[in-house]
């Protein structure tokens, strides 16, 4: 049987601006409600701290970048250390530059303003990750668990 | 108020594990609540770029590293970057005094999660006090 199609989604997760913590949160619930079955993720920072397997990552996988503002540090990271994104997630689009840009939230001081955004961004993410799905004709309805491909053994 | 530049304290943010989410919530509550005019963050992801405008975030001042689990990444990344690293702090280390504790998920954090969080940020503003107090 072929192997199921995984697609790559990487957050930048800015801890100083409200926008990685949005591109964070939208990431994780690709992973743990939308796509779990066929959504791979990576902590970006092991594209350094880790070896060639974590460098393997945006060849391996097609992969999107989901930054928080428009310093694009998961997309420009990604292609330094590992290769080309496929498609980026701008959240400061989505919700705007003045919030993305403000100091980063707490997840215990999330509203449901906050709430929408997520939801927003991961819709965004979605469409993205179908398109790149059906491009490669496959059916992201298609189950396998699912990973993430940070390597810690934690 | 602190006459001193702030210190910078870096989280990993790992995707994958809570530890990664405490590690952030930490550096959060610290920055944030705990010593606001003592202690700064930084997007990891930035440096990671490499940048020149990014590393200019270090404003030449000392680094804490706070890191989910072995691999180390926000140590190993600002060490790269040339970041002057006072102390490494791993959640796993206060994890091992809370055996059986369950924090939550990289999502999310339970109560329990929530209360060591804390006592994580608490660690790393007593470390912030210390160097604070060692750079003048
Ligand atoms: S893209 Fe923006 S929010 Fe994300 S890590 Fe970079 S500077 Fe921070
Ligand atoms: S230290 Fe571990 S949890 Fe943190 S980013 Fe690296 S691999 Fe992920």
């Amino acid at each position: 049987m072929a192997e199921e199609l995984k697609i790559g989604v990487v957050s930048c997760s800015g801890e100083d601006c409200a926008g990685g913590t949005i591109s964070r949160l939208a990431t994780r619930k690709m992973i743990d409600e939308i796509r779990p079955d066929n959504t791979v993720t990576i902590c970006l920072p092991l594209f350094i701290a880790g070896g060639q397997e974590e460098r393997m990552f945006a060849k391996e996988y097609p992969t999107i970048a989901v930054d928080g503002c428009k310093q694009a540090c998961a997309k420009r990271a990604t292609e330094k250390y590992s290769g080309k994104v496929n498609s980026v997630v701008f959240v400061s689009e989505i919700i705007g530059d003045e919030f993305a840009e403000s100091p980063a939230l707490s997840t215990r001081d999330l509203t449901t303003e906050h709430q929408a955004m997520v939801d927003k961004v991961a819709a965004e993410i979605t469409k993205q990750f179908d398109e790149i799905m059906n491009a490669k004709g496959k059916d992201s309805g298609a189950r396998k668990s699912s990973s993430c491909s940070c390597g810690c053994d934690c | 108020m602190s006459t001193n530049k702030k210190v910078n304290v870096i989280a990993c943010s790992g995707m994958g594990k809570v530890y990664g989410l405490m590690a952030r919530e930490a550096v959060l509550h610290t920055v944030q609540r705990l010593c606001p005019e003592q202690a700064k963050t930084l997007c990891l992801a930035y440096i990671v770029t490499g940048d020149e405008e990014a590393l200019a975030g270090f404003d030449n001042q000392p680094c804490i590293t706070v890191d989910g689990c072995p691999a180390m990444c926000s140590a190993k990344s600002v060490a790269a970057m040339g970041g002057d690293i006072k102390e490494e702090l791993k959640v796993l280390d206060v994890m091992k005094l809370h055996k059986g504790a369950k924090p939550g998920t990289a999502t999310e954090l339970t109560p329990e999660g929530w209360a060591i969080t804390e006592e994580i940020a608490a660690k790393i503003a007593e470390r912030v006090q210390e160097i604070q107090k060692e750079e003048r």
